[in-house]
C-alpha cells in the first residue's frame, strides 16, 4: 500500500498511488493500451426522420401536443409531460431568440483555439416559449451575443444539404425588417 | 395508445450513422504492475497466497476477494510459467466474426502450483487433438522486447 | 413497515488525476477503510451496492461486474446503480433501500471511478452523452453545456463573476484539511480564479473541478442492530431523487427544479418544514463553482438568486451560519464522478459524528444534507442524515 500518513479525523489516511503523465511516458509503471472500434446506426424514429427531411428541404418543423397546448421542437412522437402521443406537424419559422450561449475557446477535443466558437440555445419562432435547439452563431462578434437577441438561420445551399442539423450553418443576428 | 402516424415513405432517412471514439490506458494496477514487471525480467509467473484460506491466487492480486484480506509482499511466490490444459476450443472466427485463415487453439490453462488459471493460445498444428490434461509451457517475447503487458507471452507450447 | 437506517462506517481513497490502482483495487481500499471504522468483516455484510458512472470512463463494459471483487461482492446479493453524476448520492440511496426494506441488516455501498483510463482526456467519453442526431453533428464539448447554464443563471439573476469565483476559493481552501484532496490550495484568491484561462465563456479553468480516479465506501445498518457498533448513531433522516427531461433545450436552465423536487421529497421524509432553519450544513454538488450556488437554491436553502449573497457575506464558510461544502467539495478534493460520495454523504456522516478533524464544523451540527447532480443537467439525488 502507499505510504500511510495519519491525519487527525476521518478519513485517517488516503490510500492510493498517484501516477503522473511522466510516469506513463517514461514507462515507470506498466499498462495496457486499447483502442476499441465501435460503429453505430441509430434508429431515427418517425419524428426525427421527418425533422431531418424537412431540414434538407430548408424548413424547421415542430409537432403539437394538444393536451399540453404546446408546439414542440425538436419534434417527438410522444409528449414527455402528459405521456400521450403528439398531434400535427407544424411549419415553424427559421428565426428565433437566444435563450443562452457560450463563447468557447476550446474546440470539441478540448484544444485551445484563437477564434472562439459561438454556441447557444435558440428558441424557434412559432414554437412554444423556450422550445428550440442548440446551434452555432455566426456573422457577429462575441460581444454582440446577448440573451434575448433575435436571430435567423443561415442555411447551406440546397445541393449541400444532407438531412442533418448541420444543414443550418449557424444563426445570424436578425436585422430590423428581415423575416 | 400508439403513435398517431406510421412511416410510409421508403426514401425517408431511417438511421443516423456514427461511432464511439475513445482510446484507453489501463494501468495494470498495484498487483498487476508487480506481476508484469517481474515478467519483463524473468520467464516465470508470480502468484499470491492468502494466509486465511490458504489459496494460491492466480492471477496475482492485492487482496483475496473471498476473505477480503490484503496480501502482504512476503506472501507473493514465484511459480513456473507452465500448466495443464483444463478446457480448450478450436477457434475459427476472429473477434470481428470473420473467418480466420488458420484456426487457433484457445485454452484455459491451470497454472502449476497455484489454484488459478489463465487463457492462452496453444501454438500447434494438431487441430484435432484432445488437449485436456496436456502439459504446456509459456513462450515469451525476447527480454529486450517485453513491454509489461499480456502480449509479452507469445503463446503456450506443448511440453 | 420501513426500517430506520443508520450509517456505521465510511472510507475513501486518495483522489488524483490518475492512480496506479485498478478499479477493483481502489474499491477494495475504500471498502476496507469503511469496514475498519465499523469494525466488521466481509461476512457481516448482507448485501452490496456498487455505484459507478459511465463504463466509458474506466473503459470496461459492465464494470459493475468487473468491480465486484473489490467491493466485497463475491457471493452476495449485488447490484450496480448509475445515474451519471447523481450516483454519488444515489449509491447511498440504493443502500438505504436495501436496509429500509428489511431485506438486509448491513449493506455496503462502494462508489468507484477511473476517469484517467480514458485517453487523452475523459472529454472523449463525455462526447457520447449528447444526442447523436441533434447535438453530436455540432461537435459540442461538454464545457459548452455548463457554460450555457452558467450564463443563463448569471443573466437571469444578475450575478457577478466575482461572487461565483468566491465559491472556488472557499472550497479549495476548505480542502486543505482533507487527506485525499487533489486541488487543495490555502492561498488561492478570487483574482487567481478570474485570471485563469478562459475555456468557454463564462467558464474559466479554475471554475471547474478536475477529472479524477478514486473510490469511496459507506456502510448502512438496520437501526435496531446499531448498538453493537456504536452508542452515537447517525441515521438517515430523508432521501429524495428526481429527474428532468433530456430535452434540455426546452427547459429554462436558471433554476434546477429537479433538485427542488428531490429536496422536497427528502425534507418531507425528514420532517423539515423550514430548510434554512432545519438544516445545519450541506454538501451540494459543486463540479463547477456556479453549481454550488445553483444547487443551494435548488435545495431551498435560500431564495432564487440569493446564494451569491450568502457566500459574499461569509454565511457559507465553515464557521458561518450555514456551512456549505466543508469538505472542500469537488472543486477542492476532486471529481471522480460516483466516488464523490466521499465528499458528499461520507463527509456529512463524519461531520455529524464529530470525526472530521481539521474540517470539523464548530457548534454541534445535528442535521446535514448531501446532494449530487447528473446526466445532462437532469438528475438530482438528495440524502439527509441526522444525529441520533
Amino acid at each position: 500500500m502507499a505510504e500511510e500518513k495519519k491525519y487527525e479525523g476521518y478519513p485517517k489516511y488516503a490510500p492510493g498511488t498517484h501516477v503522473s503523465t511522466k510516469d506513463i511516458t517514461e514507462r515507470k509503471i506498466t499498462y495496457t493500451w486499447w483502442e476499441p472500434e465501435v460503429q453505430y446506426a441509430w434508429s431515427l424514429g418517425p419524428a426525427m426522420s421527418r425533422f431531418l427531411q424537412e431540414l434538407k428541404a430548408g424548413k424547421i418543423v415542430g409537432k403539437t401536443c394538444n393536451k399540453c397546448d404546446r408546439v414542440i421542437v425538436p419534434p417527438r412522437m410522444f409528449c414527455e409531460y402528459c405521456f400521450g402521443p403528439t398531434g400535427e406537424w407544424v411549419d415553424l419559422k427559421d428565426t428565433g431568440t437566444v435563450e443562452t450561449y457560450s463563447i468557447s475557446y476550446l474546440d470539441p477535443d478540448a484544444r485551445r483555439i484563437e477564434e472562439p466558437i459561438l454556441i447557444g440555445v435558440i428558441s424557434i419562432d412559432g414554437a412554444s416559449p423556450q422550445h428550440g435547439f442548440m446551434h452555432y452563431f455566426g456573422e457577429m462578434k462575441p460581444e454582440e451575443l446577448k440573451i434575448g437577441m433575435k436571430v435567423k438561420a443561415v442555411w447551406k445551399p440546397e445541393n449541400e444539404r444532407e438531412g442533418s442539423i448541420t444543414d443550418i450553418k449557424y444563426f445570424k443576428p436578425l436585422k430590423g425588417g428581415e423575416e | 395508445m400508439t403513435f398517431t402516424e406510421k412511416q410510409t415513405d421508403p426514401t425517408a432517412p431511417m438511421h443516423w450513422r456514427g461511432d464511439m471514439q475513445a482510446d484507453y490506458f489501463y494501468p495494470n494496477g498495484v498487483a498487476g504492475d508487480k506481476f508484469f514487471k517481474h515478467l519483463m525480467e524473468k520467464d516465470s509467473f508470480l502468484a499470491t497466497k492468502c494466509k486465511k484460506c490458504d489459496k494460491i491466487l492466480f492471477p496475482a492480486r492485492l487482496y483475496c476477494e473471498d476473505c477480503f484480506e490484503e496480501i502482504p509482499d512476503e506472501d507473493w511466490i514465484e511459480v513456473p510459467a507452465a500448466g495443464t490444459v483444463r478446457l480448450f476450443t478450436v477457434a475459427t472466427i476472429n473477434a470481428q466474426g470473420k473467418k480466420m485463415e488458420e484456426p487457433k487453439v484457445i485454452a484455459m490453462i491451470n497454472i502449476d502450483k497455484t489454484d488459478g488459471a489463465m487463457l492462452g493460445i496453444i501454438n500447434t498444428k494438431e487441430l484435432k487433438r484432445d488437449f485436456i490434461g496436456v502439459n504446456v509451457k509459456a513462450v515469451f517475447r525476447p527480454k529486450d522486447k517485453r513491454e509489461g503487458t499480456l502480449k509479452d507471452i507469445l503463446y503456450f507450447e506443448v511440453v | 413497515m420501513k426500517k430506520e437506517v443508520a450509517v456505521i462506517g465510511a472510507g475513501m481513497t486518495l483522489f488524483r488525476r490518475r492512480l496506479k490502482e485498478t478499479g477493483k483495487e481502489l474499491s477494495y481500499l475504500a471498502a476496507k477503510m469503511a469496514m475498519e471504522e465499523a469494525g466488521i468483516e466481509k461476512s457481516d455484510i448482507d448485501m452490496v451496492v456498487m455505484g459507478s458512472a459511465p463504463d466509458a470512463f474506466d473503459g470496461i463494459h459492465m464494470k459493475g461486474e468487473n468491480l465486484l471483487d473489490g467491493a466485497a461482492g463475491v457471493g452476495k446479493p449485488y447490484v450496480r446503480v448509475f445515474n451519471g453524476g447523481g450516483t454519488g448520492v444515489f449509491g447511498p440511496i440504493a443502500g438505504w433501500w436495501h436496509v429500509a426494506s428489511g431485506v438486509a441488516d448491513v449493506c455496503l455501498v462502494v462508489c468507484e471511478e477511473k476517469m484517467g483510463s480514458c485517453f487523452p482526456h475523459p472529454q472523449t467519453a463525455f462526447r457520447h452523452i449528447w444526442d447523436p442526431i441533434l447535438d453530436r453533428p455540432l461537435n459540442p464539448n461538454l464545457v459548452w453545456l455548463f457554460a450555457m447554464e452558467m450564463n443563463r443563471y448569471m443573466t437571469v439573476y444578475n450575478i457577478k463573476k466575482e461572487d461565483i469565483a468566491r465559491v472556488a476559493v472557499k472550497n479549495k481552501r476548505n480542502a486543505v484539511g482533507h487527506p485525499c484532496a487533489q486541488l487543495a490550495d490555502p492561498n488561492i484568491t478570487i483574482e487567481d480564479v478570474l485570471n485563469s484561462e478562459m475555456m468557454a465563456w463564462p467558464v474559466q479553468r479554475l471554475d471547474i473541478s478536475p477529472p479524477s480516479d478514486g473510490a469511496a465506501a459507506l456502510i448502512f445498518c438496520n437501526k435496531d442492530k446499531v448498538r453493537q457498533f456504536t452508542d452515537d448513531p447517525i441515521s438517515v433522516a430523508g432521501v429524495g431523487w428526481n429527474i428532468d427531461s433530456t430535452m434540455w433545450t426546452n427547459r429554462d436552465l436558471c433554476f434546477p427544479r429537479y433538485v427542488a423536487n428531490a429536496a422536497k421529497m427528502a425534507y418531507k421524509m425528514a420532517g423539515i418544514t423550514d430548510p434554512p432553519k432545519g438544516i445545519d450544513f450541506a454538501e451540494p454538488y459543486d463540479p463547477f463553482d456556479y453549481k454550488e450556488l445553483h444547487h443551494m437554491e435548488g435545495l431551498l436553502l435560500c431564495g432564487k438568486g440569493e446564494a451569491p449573497i450568502l457566500t459574499r457575506e461569509g454565511v457559507t464558510q465553515r464557521d458561518g451560519n450555514l456551512p456549505i461544502c466543508p469538505s472542500g467539495g469537488l472543486l477542492g478534493v476532486g471529481n471522480p464522478i460516483a466516488a464523490t460520495m466521499g465528499q458528499k454523504v461520507c463527509e456529512v456522516y463524519w461531520q455529524l459524528a464529530g470525526k472530521a478533524g481539521k474540517r470539523q464544523i464548530p457548534g454541534d451540527p445535528q442535521l446535514g444534507v448531501g446532494q449530487a447532480w447528473g446526466d445532462i443537467m437532469q438528475m438530482a439525488t438528495v440524502m439527509a442524515l441526522r444525529r441520533g
